[in-house]
């Protein structure tokens, strides 16, 4: 007994001895730079006292309310702007590490970058989550297309009028596309139940509770009643399901009768014929995805059921052209701007594509031409639009051989280079002369 | 995307030859303009070469193969080989047995013509899975005569006996873009180059799936179309919209980029396919030239 009660005596007074060394310990760590008080932060609205007004504000980062400004800032030194402890875009991601969700399916590309002020004040806000703006104004702000379309739009979703947080999470989904919080279907469904026998009749009897519900509906307003899309595949507005997928009784209801373009031959069979005579065609239609490869098949805010506005489309899979001609529009802008007013001639880019008209000299579903340009002639094509080259030109046709090469006849792209070169006039060496004694050889120097 | 990183490891295994691949370029010889008639040649997309003096043209624009054999230094041409059952020709392939084989471009079906250039069919793959949804897009014959194609509809690589039966298919990795063109090496690993992400896939013999070899490389290749090795393993891939070759290593690794964009001779317009000969030339078909043009590789 005696033996037991000895023992806990040491373990009590070992213990105390230890609580006490630890308390001297972090003490001295503290003493280590002999802060004040309030150092870490407290102390800084002594000067920055505009700081005071925003502590009053009704949602304070919680850094800033703990009067702890060092988690965020350096007082003394810093290689990043006002003295942030780390990279502008870096410094909240130290804190709010898994903001975007590890295997995210979609981010908000303003998180990703590191702009966080973009919506959120770093310090304070009368906005809950120190947002810069409330409701939805905060989004519509960069997001203007949208806003343009919503404020046009006859009829409106209410929802999407309130705000755009109850579908949409502002920062990244790990669920679904589009920041939406959940598969559409299933974000729809919550307001409008997909199991109600006018919801069926509407969709003719077809389950389209596990679909995606934007393939037919503009779900941020629309000028159709149903907030149906803009352009509507005929087939849809007339209610057809059945002629291009398997009746709704069916096991397999959205399973189409054919695949690819073969599905769409029935009803668009004189494009597809004249396509097809042609000594060229665009790859991507005889594809699995055929048509699909470019058109959607229910509903689009785009004429022509295009996927996409068309720069942007032909983009997904020409991005060298587009990026090309995005480069030169940004240099172009450049040197003009350095020019002050002094008339630079000749062009670096080509409207068309600045314009995102690709179809101007493309055809996009076949052609006779090379590179899938429309007609036969490159010199009828590009007088379609410089109309000069039609009387007052070089000598060009099919009967004018280029010095350069017996096979090749002189036309526009002897010279030029439609998609933009990095030379003016668009030619593909850097003077006009160098270009020019390429054939006169006899004025080379 | 189930790549394995087993075939990878088996080819990086293999000998290397990147070192003097280093220092290959590309010397003009020869631009071929025309068949022995004096036709033009017209926007020639595919070609074959094989031995040290043969190549068949694929002469897209006026609905032929032309026939070109060496002789004296240079390639001269001897055939023409002309069918109503062939239009617009992409790719030509020589079997052993001296049939040849020519993928339609209008149609897209491989084209079988005798030696004379008869019209001898139209190769049916037998026995493929889903054989209504093919379409061929590239071929390519191997020292066994054994088919690889394409297919462009169902994104999968057929591999065909030298009869035409099915014998096994590779899937197109998913998530690629376009697949515009294979090859197939000495030592059977077959190449796949998908043109929009400037990227080279590829399956070691006997693999059963695509592994990534290169890229993307869209820093050095605006749109890539031709591929094809050479009896070293090097990859040369042809730049339609740049203009120019780009080299890659036995490892995958990019060793450079050769010529560029012009009318002139030596320079490439819209070129569309390579080939190399045992003797160290490489033929393009410069497309928006019209014509081939033959370079000496010089190591």
């Amino acid at each position: 007994m005696k033996g037991s009660g000895m023992k806990f005596h040491v373990k009590v007074w070992g213990g105390l001895l230890l609580f006490l060394l630890s308390c001297l310990s972090l003490a001295s760590a503290q003493d280590k730079f002999r802060l004040k008080p309030g150092a870490r932060g407290k102390l800084c609205l002594g000067c920055h006292s505009e700081f005071e007004e925003k502590l009053r504000k009704s949602s304070v980062h919680s850094p800033v309310k703990g009067g702890e400004c060092s988690e965020c800032h350096n007082p003394h030194a810093s290689s990043h702007g006002k003295l942030l402890a780390a990279d502008g875009r870096k410094v909240c991601v130290i804190c709010h590490e898994s903001i975007i969700p590890d295997k995210a399916v979609s981010n908000h590309s303003v998180v990703k970058e590191g702009r966080c002020n973009r919506c959120h004040d770093p310090h304070a806000s009368d906005v809950p989550f120190n947002l810069v703006k409330a409701g939805k104004g905060l989004c519509l702000d960069c997001h203007q297309d949208l806003a343009k379309g919503m404020e046009r739009a006859k009829f409106k979703h209410s929802p999407v009028e309130r705000d755009c947080l109850p579908c949409h999470d502002p920062h990244g989904s790990s669920e679904a596309k589009a920041l939406l919080k959940r598969d559409l279907a299933s974000l729809c469904s919550s307001c409008h139940p997909m199991d109600q026998p006018d919801f069926l009749k509407k969709h003719l009897n077809y389950p389209v509770g596990k679909t995606d519900c934007s393939s037919c509906h503009e779900v941020h307003g629309s000028n159709r009643e149903g907030l149906l899309q803009e352009n509507l595949h005929g087939p849809v507005s007339n209610r057809m399901c059945g002629t291009c997928h398997e009746a709704s009784s069916s096991s397999t209801p959205f399973k189409t009768k054919r695949l690819g373009y073969e599905l769409c031959r029935s009803c668009h069979g004189n494009m597809l014929r004249d396509t097809f005579s042609r000594s060229r065609i665009h790859w991507p239609l005889l594809d699995r995805e055929g048509c699909l490869s470019c058109h959607r098949p229910h509903a689009s805010s785009q004429k022509g059921l295009l996927k996409d506005e068309k720069k942007s489309l032909c983009a997904t899979c020409h991005a060298d052209t587009v990026l090309t001609q995005a480069k030169l529009a940004q240099r172009e802008k450049q040197e003009r701007e350095e020019a002050r007013g002094k008339v630079i001639k000749g062009a670096l880019t080509h409207l068309p594509i600045q314009e995102g008209k690709c179809d101007s000299c493309h055809a996009s579903h076949g052609s006779d031409g090379m590179f899938l340009l429309k007609g036969s002639s490159v010199i009828e094509l590009c007088g379609t639009c410089h109309d000069w080259s039609k009387h007052t030109t070089h000598p060009m046709g099919p009967k004018v051989v280029d010095p350069r090469n017996r096979n090749r006849s002189l036309d526009c792209l002897s010279c030029h280079r439609a998609h933009g070169t990095g030379n003016r006039y668009l030619i593909l060496l850097p003077t006009v002369t160098e270009l020019c004694v390429q054939c006169h050889k006899q004025y080379k120097r | 995307m189930g790549i394995s990183l087993i075939p990878i490891v088996i080819y990086l295994l293999l000998p290397s030859f990147t070192g003097a691949a280093e220092r290959v370029t590309f010397r003009h010889l020869q631009s071929l303009y025309q068949d022995d008639r004096g036709k033009g040649l017209r926007e020639p997309e595919g070609l074959f070469c094989r031995d040290r003096n043969l190549l068949i043209v694929a002469d897209t624009g006026n609905d032929r193969l032309v026939e070109y054999r060496l002789q004296d230094g240079s390639f001269r041409s001897q055939q023409e080989r002309k069918t109503s059952e062939l239009a617009r020709p992409i790719g030509v392939q020589l079997h052993s047995k001296g049939d040849l084989y020519a993928l339609d471009g209008r149609k897209r079906r491989i084209v079988r013509l005798g030696p004379e250039g008869e019209f001898r069919g139209y190769l049916e793959p037998e026995g493929i899975p889903s054989p209504s949804l093919f379409v061929p897009r590239s071929f390519r014959l191997d020292a066994q005569d054994r088919f690889f194609i394409l297919d462009h509809f169902s994104r999968r690589v057929l591999i065909l006996s030298p009869e035409g039966k099915y014998q096994r298919q590779l899937l197109c990795p998913q998530g690629g873009g376009f697949f515009s063109d294979l090859a197939v090496s000495a030592q059977g690993t077959i190449f796949l180059l998908d043109s929009l992400k400037g990227t080279i896939y590829f399956a070691p013999k006997g693999e059963k799936e695509f592994a990534l070899f290169a890229g993307p490389l869209k820093e050095h290749l605006s749109f890539a179309v031709g591929l094809t090795t050479d009896p070293r393993g090097i990859l040369y891939v042809v730049d339609k919209h740049g203009g120019g070759v780009v080299l890659i290593a036995q490892d995958g690794t990019f060793l450079g980029r050769q010529l560029s964009l012009g009318w002139n001779e030596g320079l490439l317009y819209y070129p569309t396919q390579i080939c190399i000969n045992e003797n160290g030339e490489a033929f393009i078909a410069d497309q928006g030239n019209h014509r081939v043009q033959r370079f000496k590789l010089t190591p």
